[in-house]
């Protein structure tokens, strides 16, 4: 009878265990970002610690049904409950089994779903109800056995204390064992002289205890859970490395830009920018004031960037020129790329307040840096003198003399 | 067999013991000041040696070695003696030990503020100091395996498999990880460069925390807690299994420091999953501390000793599952770089080290002194402070942790990043002012603790030699047929120190070698090319100055990063980098592509003024950069040490490297000067300035003749 509950309890967990794995794994070479997405894996976490606690449990169970007095009375008085148990047992697990067979079913829908559909917590809705489910079933398993545990150690001290009332009536009743001594399977305390070591060091002694069952079966969990990893990656090849990982990251937000831009009135670029007029010249300046201060002044003026309220241009001036030049940058002449700091139509706006500032003449302004440019488009070369070095385009010949010496 | 009389020499205990307190003071001193410098830039008072960069390294220093160091060695020699039943073995070495690793300490303290630095975190001591370390811990070695021979145990108690393993583990870390090739008395260069030096480095820095930091505290607990609770110890088969798999799981896990970077997919794997395996030998250590306390609950609640026990070991075992956690890679992509990390090793120093240590300390002085502690009240005003010391600590930090790693991550609807690093900053600065306050906390609980010793020690008389007999060991031993299996390397203190070495060597082995012999974990980029001299310079004032400690050079390939940073870094950018700066901690931003993203006056004004630059920043200022000459001195030594390493420099080139210094330095000034900027070339900045602007910035020219071609 025992070793059935006991076979039930392993077999369930067995149950509970496959899907979350099984799954895991078809789930890779279908949106392989399932491994990469933060509430999968705290739910895949949560179902693995309960599998945890579970096993821990049903392997307290079997140690009490084991202890010598319910060997005794297990065959009168538990029949039923260790009926009922088994039964409930025998329902979970066909409950998970069934859960598997759904999966298999709809592992094909799985497959064909593409980024948009991910909905809740970056998760498809099947997905995502089914890892509850499984965290929902762990639950019931271990209130059950909870309860079991809960009902086995009642009789358990009740009986203990009517025989030892029985017999001696003075004796101090032996302390009750708490659920953590249950969990840990440890030895009573009034009973420890029975595992005390021979050895005393500087007045210290050993007690022999049993491994914690949770913490032996925790262990070999982590090791098993080791080895899947390593497997997933490295002889299925069904997780990505770092390197897929960012390629299919940065595809997925290049579908998801497009996908808002689509809508969106910021929808402009180098090509389509236009002068911008009234409150957009505003945001402009606020634009303005957060990021360009530091290098050109708080009138334009310059410092280490160049003056922006006179005529001359290093990059030309016309709006589509400021607006390509902020953009993407001139790494050589220090001006970095903003595209990744401000929207297009940011870009638009601070290009636009720029081009408010010409001729505004602030005071400390920088001498002129580029050619003078004019909105026709026409350019005359007027001071050739004003030739713009940057330390790296020189750098680069010094280092270029460096290796003609070898 | 007779019994032999004999006396345990407590003189040595108690100047370990005054030397904990005195160093942990300092240690949690400079910890407070440099916690408040993160929102008070000003309190660097713009001095070198009191900047962030250098009081930081003085901080983690002088807490792990001088403090911990100092409580290992008090509760070992303490400890062992009775463990073993004997005297410790020489007076003198004990002596020798204590003043030698007094004199390491006070040397530590100077020459990093000098700014005397490898840039190795938690490995930043020069190679004369890497060399005393050495010696003295072979003194220490020689001392506990002499008292272990001469010992009237047969069997060696689970404590000191604990304190065998420490020995050796940490002599091999220390001098593996120190290799370096000496330029002058006060500066060398890694011998590992880039991806290795950083494999190296976390197998070091890992296994530091392992087994400078955990096993000789386990040993301690072993000793320590049955005594002070007069418990018997929980599981002797515990004991045995967790020992075991916990030095061998423990070496491998040093990766999981380096996940999404430029090391190797296969090495980052191994590193995760030792990392969680790891949770069971280390919850194997705080189970078998606090089942020891079964039955004795009662007196937890009593005794102040128990208290600061029950806490350390609580927050070992918080520790060392957020360890493993951390260690998985999705988690990791959120943690590493932001004060999350901070607030994890933080509840290691504070709750494990520190607890245990004070526990340790109102335990043994109180027995030495041959009195009663001076006030109850006051260690129990101690443990409440220390508690909420490291609440208001860890809270916060891990607040601003996630806070921050989200605020990175964030991306508008359009696709840009919605942050600006700077922003990310500022929202920092409510978090570390209460973190720094938890920090206060915590220190006023140890000056309490310092007083009521000294009035402990006051009230009492010191008992320095103290009586003990035990009946000498017989010869010929032989082991019961009964005895369990490890019985047998119990009595076998040379074979128990060589099978842990064998265990712990396994790990950084098969991690480590690849590197070196498989040339395809580290694929060469061609126009990758060394330093130019100057920028050699400016990277050594980079390392001198302590940068990696709140900038990382490694972007990791996630898009908020490439984005934000540019192109993720590559294995290959790396091979002259001795030694590599990866850096651990994003207090700024990463600089791995630094190299022309601001004119060459940006950089000049930035390090004179952070907030011109950058309004709002927490940087302090480097002015003595401006004011400096840069010193030529060594230059020579420093082309020639590199060329022993292999980094390509034509032959002859040290004698020609000044003339090439001098030309790029006179462009760089010149080009300050067309901003409006007057300096002369030899300052320091120049140099600083051409090696920021170098960051990153080989791998683009790859990029540029690709186009050319096509």
């Amino acid at each position: 009878m025992n070793h059935t509950v006991k076979s039930k309890l392993k077999w369930l967990s067995c149950m509970l265990a496959v899907p979350a794995i099984t799954f895991a794994q078809d789930a890779q070479p279908t949106t392989s970002s399932y491994f990469s997405n933060a509430l999968f894996d705290t739910l895949l976490v949560a179902i693995l610690l309960l599998l945890i606690l579970i096993v821990a449990m049903s392997n307290v169970l079997k140690n009490l049904t084991q202890s010598e007095y319910f060997q005794k009375k297990y065959k009168t008085t538990k029949e039923d409950e260790s009926n009922k148990s088994t039964k409930v047992i025998t329902l979970l697990a066909l409950f998970s089994l069934l859960g598997v067979q759904l999966l298999a079913q709809t592992a094909e829908p799985v497959k064909s779903m593409v980024a948009d559909d991910w909905r809740i917590g970056g998760l498809d809705g099947f997905t995502f109800y089914f890892l509850i489910a499984l965290i929902v079933i762990e639950g019931i398993a271990i209130f059950i056995l909870f309860n079991l545990i809960k009902g086995f150690i009642k009789s358990d001290t009740a009986a203990v204390k009517s025989v030892i009332d029985m017999t001696q009536g003075e004796v101090k009743v032996s302390k009750e064992k708490t659920i953590i001594d249950k969990l840990n399977a440890s030895v009573d305390i009034d009973k420890e002289g029975e595992i005390m070591l021979d050895h005393d060091y500087d007045g210290i002694r050993e007690l022999d205890n049993n491994l914690p069952p949770w913490w032996k079966y925790g262990f070999y969990l982590t090791i098993i859970i080791g080895i899947i990893y390593l497997i997933n990656f490295y002889v299925l090849g069904t997780g990505d490395l770092q390197d897929v990982e960012y390629t299919k990251a940065m595809a997925r937000a290049k579908l998801e830009i497009e996908e808002y831009m689509k809508t969106s009135a910021n929808n402009v670029d180098e090509s389509s920018v236009k002068m911008l007029e009234g409150l957009e010249i505003i945001a402009g300046k606020e634009v303005y004031i957060a990021n360009c201060v530091a290098c050109h002044g708080k009138l334009g003026e310059g410092g280490v960037g160049p003056n922006l309220t006179d005529a001359y241009w290093v990059h030309s001036g016309g709006i589509a020129d400021i607006f390509k030049t902020i953009k993407y940058g001139w790494a050589d002449k220090g001006m970095k790329s903003w595209k990744e700091d401000l929207s297009p139509m940011q870009i638009a706006q601070v290009s636009s307040y720029i081009k408010t500032l010409a001729g505004t003449n602030p005071p400390n302004g920088k001498a002129p840096q580029g050619d003078i440019y004019t909105e026709a488009g026409f350019k005359p070369v007027i001071d050739t003198t004003f030739v713009i070095t940057d330390s790296l385009a020189v750098k680069n010949i010094t280092k270029d003399s460096l290796t003609v010496k070898k | 067999m007779e019994l032999e009389k004999f006396k345990y020499d407590n003189q040595i205990v108690k100047m370990f013991s005054i030397a904990t307190v005195v160093w942990g003071l300092v240690g949690m001193l400079v910890g407070v000041i440099a916690a408040i410098q993160m929102y008070v830039p000003a309190l660097s008072f713009d001095l070198p040696y009191t900047s962030f960069g250098r009081l930081r390294p003085l901080h983690t220093n002088a807490v792990i070695f001088a403090f911990v160091g100092n409580g290992i060695f008090m509760g070992v020699y303490y400890s062992l003696q009775r463990l073993v039943k004997a005297r410790m073995f020489s007076d003198m070495l004990g002596k020798i030990h204590f003043w030698g690793w007094q004199l390491i300490i006070v040397l530590a303290a100077v020459s990093l503020l000098m700014g005397y630095t490898t840039g190795k975190e938690y490995a930043e001591l020069e190679w004369p100091i890497d060399i005393l370390i050495t010696l003295v811990w072979v003194v220490f070695g020689w001392n506990m395996f002499g008292t272990i021979i001469k010992r009237r145990e047969r069997h060696l108690y689970v404590a000191i498999w604990f304190y065998i393993a420490t020995f050796v583990t940490v002599a091999m870390l220390h001098i593996t990880n120190s290799m370096e090739i000496p330029v002058s008395l006060t500066k060398s260069y890694s011998w590992y460069a880039g991806v290795q030096d950083a494999l190296v480095q976390w197998w070091y820095g890992h296994n530091a925390v392992a087994f400078f930091l955990t096993t000789p505290y386990l040993g301690l607990m072993y000793y320590f807690i049955p005594k002070a609770a007069n418990r018997p110890v929980y599981s002797y088969r515990l004991s045995i299994i967790h020992f075991w798999s916990l030095i061998f799981l423990y070496i491998w896990a040093g990766p999981h420091h380096l996940l999404y970077t430029a090391v190797p997919d296969w090495a980052q794997s191994l590193g995760v999953v030792f990392s969680v395996m790891l949770i069971a030998p280390s919850w194997g250590g705080m189970i078998n501390g606090l089942l020891t306390l079964r039955g004795a609950w009662d007196k937890v609640r009593e005794d102040v000793v128990l208290k600061f026990m029950v806490v350390a070991v609580t927050a070992y075992g918080m520790a060392t599952f957020e360890g493993p956690m951390l260690s998985l890679k999705n988690v990791s992509a959120i943690a590493h770089y932001t004060d999350w990390i901070v607030a994890h090793v933080h509840v290691g120093a504070l709750g494990w080290n520190g607890f245990l240590t004070f526990g340790i300390l109102y335990f043994l002085i109180p027995k030495m002194y041959r009195t009663k502690l001076y006030s109850q009240k006051l260690a129990n005003t101690h443990f409440w402070i220390g508690t909420l010391g490291i609440l208001l600590y860890a809270v916060p930090m891990y607040w601003a942790g996630f806070m921050q790693s989200s605020m990175w991550k964030d991306f508008t609807p359009e696709g840009q990043l919605k942050w600006q690093f700077l922003d990310t900053v500022t929202k920092m600065i409510p978090f570390y002012a209460a973190r720094s306050i938890g920090g206060t906390l915590y220190l006023i609980g140890a000056i309490i603790m310092a007083f009521n010793l000294y009035k402990t020690a006051k009230a009492g008389s010191f008992l320095a030699d103290e009586d003990a007999e035990a009946m000498a060991l017989t010869k010929n031993y032989q082991g019961h047929s009964t005895d369990h299996w490890h019985r047998w390397i119990e009595r076998k203190p040379i074979q128990l120190m060589i099978v842990s070495l064998v265990v712990v060597i396994i790990g950084g082995v098969i991690e480590i070698v690849p590197t070196f012999l498989i040339k395809s974990n580290i694929p060469t980029i061609a126009s990758v090319k060394p330093y130019t001299p100057l920028e050699l310079e400016g990277r050594d004032i980079y390392i001198r100055e302590g940068c990696y400690v709140c900038h990382s050079q490694m972007i990791r390939p996630f898009r908020h990063e490439t984005a934000r940073y540019g192109e993720y870094s590559k294995a290959g950018e790396f091979v002259y980098d001795h030694p590599f700066q990866w850096g651990s901690k994003r207090t700024g931003p990463d600089l791995a592509r630094e190299g022309g993203k601001y004119p060459d006056s940006w950089h000049y004004n930035h390090m004179l003024e952070p907030n011109s630059m950058s309004p709002g920043s927490i940087m302090p200022t480097y002015s003595w950069l401006l004011d400096d000459d840069l010193d030529l001195s060594t230059l020579k030594s420093k082309i020639k040490a590199m060329q022993t390493l292999g980094v390509p420099y034509p032959v002859g080139y040290a004698d020609i490297a000044e003339a090439d210094l001098n030309k790029q330095a006179e462009i760089i000034a010149a080009n300050l000067k067309k901003d409006g900027i007057e300096t002369s070339p030899k300052k320091e900045i120049i140099a600083m300035i051409a090696y920021l602007q170098r960051m990153g910035t080989d791998i683009k020219k790859t990029a540029v003749a690709d186009t050319l071609k096509k």
